[in-house]
């Protein structure tokens, strides 16, 4: 069974099922950054081949949402990538900045828009501060996208309530959008973000925009107001108790700091909603994206393959996830 | 499965047909104990053997692999080549056999198998050889002390003989072209069965034998006995480095002295080692030695068979040895084995 001769890389033009473009013969495997192998290979084919070797995108808008965090928007240069790149809310990708290493960041754009991605990213240490500082037009390496993401088939058709805490609004942006996009496949749809200060609410345009619309309840709060601020005040819990809600028939998401799910989650257990309707993206640092390196673990899941994005009744048989 | 006879005698010569147009790694006695070493005649060759100090993985997880090349100023890969040697490993026992063939399903048998696994582990015959149980030997226990696929060619000592398991179609036209593999006679079948009896007969009794481990995993998450375990452990992670099965690693980018280009490395890593868990932040997931040996040994011995059907822990005894705190999967049955029959606790 080992060293079969598969000629999976043979002169033929035959390409077999991926990562086996190894030479079976000579025993040598070759990384061609521009990708330009003995015949024509789709994306997905070129992605699959290596999973680590990330492809270059170049940064093509950089917006400054708050003090601390920036959405960056990328496109790959190989078009062949960018055609095969598609992600589902949720899922993450890998960042490499060569020399500096590689860091997993959530995608904050919706799958509706594509030829380009965006990741919302926090100044929060050597990697992120590099990131930064680079300019449009730089490049960085991106391999992706990994992980399960919210359930988008399960959720259509039925009421929606998402809740995020700081930068958890980064993956869940990616979800509203979405349904945004598609709202007419969606029921009730209510947003609930949190922020400590005004200054810390990021797509504050988007979301003064959205506040008077019929179809989208919103509530945007923070803990410590200012003298401009007009929107609520307090924890993002609060409002759960009083909203109308049909149990049965509701899906929450949620992403925030850790420490904010417990108490969502127990707010919305109260309200009747079922275990395994409720979703949460768990933090962790996935190193590989792929389920092999073990940074990710918790108990016996990986949460770059099993998740990021758990139900609470997997979080609950998860040893060690909350 | 096919089997065949050959004598003892005819070991070497099939090692030499090997090494015709293989690199041949086999148990070689060192100062530093038993270890896997590449031989240049059969004669360095120590095929009965208890353990060997590191395991084999070292051949298809390097500690440390480069996966490619970049170029840091313009922040790209650059091209790169690796070579995988065409390898026989001779010698392997039945425990590092399963250990590898876990390997496979995280690297190999997956959604996105590791290329730098799958071209080492297909360039590369396993022949394995029987053994007899040393004290810190519990493969039994686990199932693991019989390898049922993942070798090559497989040789039980039947007493100046040998009975060969053929497997693959590659191994056994070398060993019909160096060897005379005859059909197996009854008393050698006899002698096979012999040798089984006496092996199952030979291991270490004080190791309790504790099934539903798995299950009192789980019942004892919360135990006042991680901490007790944990507290011990140092850190060091000669645990997972020992390990047959271990295969958690770290990625990172070294740069050459020019300060241009670099290598994005694979280094191995362990779960024990303090800052696995760091997330970006510095919050620490696993903050103490009670969360992260608790970690490891439930990996091993309840979170791999929820997810992949079997333990990840094969008995090997190796981390009974290298770990200085004594902190071990045996520790664990034996906790689980006094647990409930003292009502002073």
């Amino acid at each position: 069974m080992m060293n079969s001769l598969r000629a999976p890389f043979g002169n033929d033009g035959h390409v077999c099922e991926c990562a086996q473009h190894i030479n079976s013969i000579s025993g040598r495997m070759e990384i061609d950054p521009l990708g330009n192998y003995s015949y024509p290979l789709s994306g997905q084919e070129l992605m699959a081949m290596n999973p680590y070797r990330p492809w270059s995108a170049r940064i093509t808008s950089i917006t400054e949402l708050t003090e601390t965090e920036k959405l960056f928007e990328f496109r790959f240069i190989d078009e062949r990538i960018r055609n095969a790149f598609r992600h589902k809310p949720g899922q993450f990708v890998e960042v490499s900045i060569f020399g500096v290493g590689e860091a997993p960041i959530s995608i904050s754009s919706s799958p509706t828009k594509e030829g380009f991605f965006e990741l919302c990213v926090r100044r929060a240490g050597a990697f992120t501060q590099v990131l930064h500082e680079m300019q449009c037009g730089d490049i960085v390496g991106i391999r992706g996208p990994f992980g399960r993401g919210f359930p988008l088939d399960l959720m259509r058709g039925h009421d929606v309530l998402c809740v995020a805490g700081g930068l958890g609004i980064a993956p869940l942006r990616s979800l509203i959008n979405n349904i945004h996009d598609e709202r007419s496949s969606f029921k009730k749809v209510t947003i609930i973000y949190g922020s400590r200060t005004p200054s810390e609410v990021m797509f504050r345009d988007q979301f003064e925009m959205w506040r008077h619309r019929k179809d989208f309840d919103l509530y945007l709060t923070v803990d410590h107001p200012d003298d401009g601020w007009d929107g609520h005040v307090g924890l993002v819990t609060a409002p759960i108790p009083t909203l109308e809600l049909n149990p049965d028939d509701t899906f929450g998401a949620i992403c925030g700091p850790p420490v904010m799910y417990k108490f969502v989650v127990e707010e919305m257990r109260k309200r009747n909603i079922s275990y395994d309707h409720i979703y949460m993206s768990f933090e962790r640092h996935m190193k590989c994206g792929m389920g092999k390196c073990g940074h990710c673990q918790i108990g016996h899941q990986y949460c770059c393959v099993d998740g990021p994005v758990f139900n609470y009744w997997e979080a609950k048989n998860i040893q060690g996830s909350m | 499965m096919l089997y065949r006879v050959i004598d003892a005698s005819e070991i070497p010569l099939l090692v030499n047909a090997f090494m015709e147009s293989y690199e041949v790694v086999a148990p070689v006695e060192t100062d530093q104990g038993v270890n896997f070493e590449v031989i240049d005649s059969p004669d360095e060759m120590k095929l009965d053997y208890i353990s060997t100090v590191v395991s084999p993985k070292k051949y298809f997880l390097p500690p440390k692999e480069e996966l490619f090349r970049f170029d840091a100023q313009a922040n790209e890969v650059l091209p790169t080549c690796v070579e995988f040697p065409k390898r026989v490993i001779f010698g392997m026992h039945s425990c590092d056999i399963n250990a590898m063939n876990r390997l496979d399903l995280v690297f190999k048998d997956c959604e996105r198998p590791d290329p730098y696994y799958v071209g080492r582990r297909e360039a590369t015959l396993i022949v394995g050889v029987s053994c007899m149980p040393g004290e810190n030997c519990f493969c039994r226990l686990w199932g693991a002390d019989e390898a049922r696929y993942g070798y090559d060619l497989f040789l039980t000592d039947i007493g100046g003989k040998y009975l060969v398991s053929m497997s693959s179609v590659e191994a056994a036209n070398i060993l019909e072209r160096s060897c005379n593999p005859r059909v197996a006679t009854d008393e050698e079948r006899q002698a096979f069965r012999n040798q089984t009896r006496r092996r199952q007969q030979s291991f270490n009794a004080d190791i309790p034998e504790i099934q539903e481990v798995a299950l009192l995993m789980d019942a004892f998450h919360k135990d006042p006995f991680w901490e007790e375990l944990g507290s011990r452990c140092l850190g060091c992670t000669a645990c997972s480095a020992v390990c047959p099965s271990c295969f958690c690693f770290d990625i990172v980018d070294e740069m050459d002295p020019d300060g241009r280009c670099g290598s994005r490395v694979r280094l191995q890593d362990s779960c024990c080692s303090p800052d696995f868990a760091v997330v970006a932040g510095g919050h620490n997931f696993r903050p103490d030695g009670r969360t992260r040996v608790r970690h490891r040994m439930y990996h091993k011995l309840n979170g791999f068979l929820m997810t992949h059907d079997r333990m990840l822990c094969v008995g090997c005894g190796r981390c009974v040895t290298a770990c200085k705190a004594d902190i071990n999967p045996i520790r664990v049955l034996e906790f689980f084995e006094r647990k409930g029959l003292d009502n002073d606790e």
